[in-house]
């Protein structure tokens, strides 16, 4: 079921693609297409959530990365809002409400049976740890080991030794899989792949300091995540570089949308229908940057490929102390020259929540004034419209009153 | 004698015995309000709330009788507790204990530098000399692991000697009251055997309830329970790696992967201590307890346990709802439902 779904999206989106191309729908067709190929049964899938797992050590392999997360989460029903229809099967065996909807939402997909059949689970440790939990869930339904990568939050030569190790053993793992030996020189491409794509996004996210705002928000938070999956690959350069020429474009003939106000907009974006940024849009407000859509790792060494990797993951800003994380979001507003900071929050991320009054606290010190916005990246029960406009036009009156 | 000075600790991976080689007293960490003024202006309601109690407690200097706080990654909502503590509340110490989450050898490895860090810091921030009193610590603890284990073991006879309500006190007693002030009573005789697992318990309400329901709590399983003292640590030439292997590889909680390996041990515990009905106890909000309680619940069915999944709010404050259906719970295993 699942995989028709994709198949029908990925022909809706093909034909528009042929006529005039574009950055974020090559970008969603290349993930459809990847998903739609993890069923077969002539490929090795690996499960793995994009955002959370250096996965230029996958493209040194024939394997099909397969983001559980990122699909579940972009069939219809979750983007429509109505994911509870299909979370509810979940629900139904005992997963709590209080757990988060993606992965209500993952479980829900697995007991139906409509996901691919993994050749290995793999895993990681931060950002939350309900996706964790989701991933071992999933594979011991299948009768197969989830692998953790575990990535601790503190940045020494033991901790780079121990990620760096985590690695190799994922390799191997990767290996006995595929039944070939890693190929270092395929492995080398990857990662001169992975850097020329992070070039390509810093010249993104340098465009996106223009004012007015040229590009699409959600867009580019959407890309982030959903197109993690794709570092250490030549898709993830070519829809960077799709990207920058439509930006230009905007940029060159003047045809960004009006601005009146910027906003810093974390961590993430719903994936279900909301009426957030058409609220912007008519409020003429742009979010020239999504937290998620920075670029915050050193380039890789391809001498030192397993040990860079180690360092893209403990470099993450959401892992290790809060306070790094701050910093680098005060850094952003200040780059960004916004007027304020939205913070969108779903209900069961709980470590993601629990560090919104540091943010908020260090932006009321260099003068920005932060909205936490409640609501749900796919259940439509946690959701509703008529709070969401009330608080976001309480912030345009406090945008307003900011400015003079 | 001089009263030492105080270290708070939280989760069951923090090896007192640093902290009683450096001079000081640990103590297991527990929320003391009854009802939270401060730290909802902070976090969201639907934060775990035994951290929302403690970030509550710190706000209202309820803890400034600890001269520092050991931290760990046990779950995201803990692992950020830490970034607010430091950030909003004063506390000498801290220190944020990085546990992995894999039990293997590279986990050990890991964890045997993380150990190092912490005895770096504890010596350090306190001028002591940890290693010359390190193994005489290990050893103390070694004996409160026997101890408790052998009453804990002692629990498999019918009926059990203590009621669940003393072993927990025994228990909660050893992990805050100085070292060797613990105590045993032996007492009790109910009929049905129940056993608890779950998370964090920091009163023993719920073993009340299943006493006066004429049920008997004889183990609990959580980890300021049986798995707290399970495994003890090589007193051998290298305790620091001794330490990591134990407390790292030591029975494991919801946090780590290994589903199987703790189904392994349910069924062990079921029968070793002849258990007659499983309760799991859920505090709310507890995403690693929330996902597997489903799977927990399957397990036991597929082998005729009864199973009662109850959630909590720290502070039991939904008692007569809960008081009824542990009721019957009881009620449904002396009818042999």
């Amino acid at each position: 079921m699942m995989k028709t779904t994709f198949q029908e999206m990925l022909a809706f989106i093909e034909p528009g693609l042929v006529e005039k191309p574009r950055g974020f729908e090559l970008f969603t067709k290349e993930l459809m297409a990847s998903m739609v190929r993890s069923y077969d049964d002539d490929v090795k899938t690996v499960y793995v959530s994009g955002y959370a797992f250096p996965t230029e050590l996958l493209w040194a392999f024939d394997v099909i990365p397969f983001d559980f997360e990122i699909a579940c989460n972009n069939l219809p029903e979750a983007m429509s809002g109505r994911g509870s229809e299909i979370m509810v099967t979940s629900e139904n065996e005992g997963y709590s409400r209080d757990i988060c909807s993606f992965d209500r939402l993952i479980i829900a997909c697995m007991l139906k049976g409509m996901l691919p059949k993994g050749d290995l689970y793999l895993t990681s440790s931060y950002y939350c740890h309900g996706k964790a939990k989701a991933n071992e869930i999933v594979a011991d339904y299948e009768g197969k080991e989830s692998v953790l990568f575990d990535v601790p939050h503190e940045i020494s030569a033991s901790s780079i030794q121990y990620v760096t190790e985590q690695l190799k053993d994922i390799a191997s793992r990767l290996e006995a899989v595929t039944g070939k030996k890693l190929d270092m020189d395929r492995f080398k491409e990857a990662i001169r792949w992975s850097n020329s794509a992070r070039g390509s996004l810093q010249k993104i996210n340098e465009l996106m300091k223009e004012k007015p705002f040229p590009y699409n928000p959600i867009k580019a938070c959407l890309l982030a995540l959903g197109g993690a999956v794709f570092w250490g690959s030549p898709v993830r350069e070519e829809i960077h570089q799709l990207i920058i020429r439509e930006m230009e474009a905007r940029i060159s003939d003047g045809t960004a949308l009006p601005e009146r106000y910027r906003v810093l907009w974390y961590p993430w974006v719903p994936v279900q229908q909301t009426v957030i940024f058409s609220t912007l849009k008519a409020h003429e407000v742009s979010v020239p940057m999504v937290e998620v859509a920075r670029v915050w790792w050193s380039e890789l060494d391809e001498n030192a490929p397993f040990k860079s990797l180690a360092l893209k993951a403990l470099e993450n800003l959401h892992v290790g102390k809060a306070e790094k994380r701050v910093k680098a979001l005060v850094n952003l507003a200040e780059e960004y020259d916004v007027n304020g900071v939205i913070h969108f929050a779903t209900p069961a991320c709980h470590g993601e929540n629990m560090a919104f009054p540091l943010v908020r606290d260090a932006m009321e010190e260099i003068g920005l004034p932060t909205l936490n916005l409640e609501g749900d990246m796919t259940d439509e029960r946690n959701y509703s419209p008529d709070q969401t406009m009330n608080k976001l036009a309480s912030f345009f009156e406090v945008l307003k009153g900011a400015a003079g | 004698m001089e009263d030492k000075k105080k270290i708070g600790w939280f989760c069951s991976f923090v090896p007192e015995e640093l902290i009683m080689a450096a001079g000081l007293e640990p103590v297991r960490l527990r929320g003391s309000v009854k009802r939270l003024t401060e730290a909802d202006a902070y976090v969201f309601s639907n934060i775990c709330p035994y951290l929302k109690n403690i970030f509550d407690s710190g706000l209202r200097n309820r803890l400034d009788h600890l001269d520092g706080i050991i931290f760990t990654n046990s779950c995201d909502g803990m692992r950020k507790l830490y970034d607010l503590w430091i950030r909003y509340i004063y506390t000498p110490f801290t220190f944020m204990l990085e546990v992995p989450k894999n039990r293997n050898e590279a986990g050990v490895r890991y964890f045997s530098q993380q150990l190092h860090a912490l005895k770096k810091s504890l010596e350090e921030f306190y001028s002591v000399d940890i290693t010359v009193r390190l193994q005489g610590a290990i050893s103390t603890m070694n004996e409160h692991r026997i101890m408790l284990g052998r009453i804990f073991e002692q629990q498999k006879q019918s009926p059990p000697p203590l009621k669940g309500s003393e072993l927990f006190a025994l228990s909660d007693e050893e992990m805050t009251s100085p070292k060797g002030d613990t105590t045993g009573k032996l007492k009790g005789l109910f009929d049905a055997r129940i056993l608890v697992i779950g998370n964090r318990m920091d009163n023993p309400t719920l073993f009340n309830l299943v006493e006066d329901a004429k049920g008997s709590v004889v183990i609990f399983d959580t980890c300021n329970g049986l798995k707290h003292y399970s495994d003890h640590v090589d007193n051998g030439p290298d305790p620091i790696e001794s330490l990591a292997r134990r407390y790292l590889l030591k029975p494991t909680c919801q946090r780590m992967p290994g589903f199987d390996i703790r189904m392994e041990r349910l069924e062990q515990l079921i029968q070793d201590y002849s258990i007659e009905g499983v309760i799991y106890s859920n505090l709310k909000y507890c995403d690693y307890s929330l996902f597997e309680m489903p799977q927990i619940e399957r397990f036991l069915k597929m082998r005729g346990i009864p199973f009662l999944g109850l959630e909590n709010d720290y502070l039991w404050t939904d008692l007569e709802r809960i008081r009824i259906r542990v009721e019957a719970f009881i009620e449904m295993i002396e009818g042999g439902l």
